[in-house]
């Protein structure tokens, strides 16, 4: 569980222009890892739709967050 | 739209409509009440970077609307 927590990102959505039903800015969301699309300047973003769509990382910010607080917010 | 779809989408579906779309709410209050439907399909599409690519796109779409928040599922 440690592990699997460490291992997951928490961004920040910093501009939603385009996506208004996908993303919310300043809200924070999951990305899981996909070296493919992060080569392209890509991230593989769970959004609102619940599903991971590959969004442009100018769209985001990397948040870090206390290990126990990232933590309770992947879980909830 | 963060890239550019180059070309025709093929294999074209719905795999998603009314209340069956999770985010159905956001659509309506965003883009206006109407037959939503969440549809798919393959094009090749030019990202930011200038890279061009095969892949799966996902798109809101409801008549008299039109199509919506193309994003991309996977690049093939």
């Amino acid at each position: 569980m440690m592990t699997k927590s460490r291992s997951k990102q928490l961004v920040i959505c910093v501009n939603n222009e385009g996506y208004a039903v996908s993303l919310e800015k300043r809200k924070l969301y999951e990305v899981l890892r996909d070296p493919v699309a992060e080569k392209n300047g890509l991230l593989r973003v769970v959004d609102e739709s619940g599903e991971d769509y590959l969004y442009p990382k100018t769209l985001f910010r990397s948040i870090a967050l206390p290990l126990a607080v990232k933590r309770a917010v992947l879980a909830a | 739209m963060q890239f550019e779809i180059l070309g025709e989408i093929t294999e074209v579906e719905t795999f998603a409509s009314g209340s069956g779309i999770r985010e159905i709410a956001r659509l309506r209050r965003i883009y206006g009440r109407g037959r939503w439907r969440k549809r798919k399909g393959i094009a090749q599409v030019r990202l930011s970077n200038g890279s061009t690519h095969l892949a799966e796109i996902h798109w809101y779409e409801a008549a008299g609307i039109g199509r919506k928040e193309f994003k991309i599922k996977n690049l093939l």
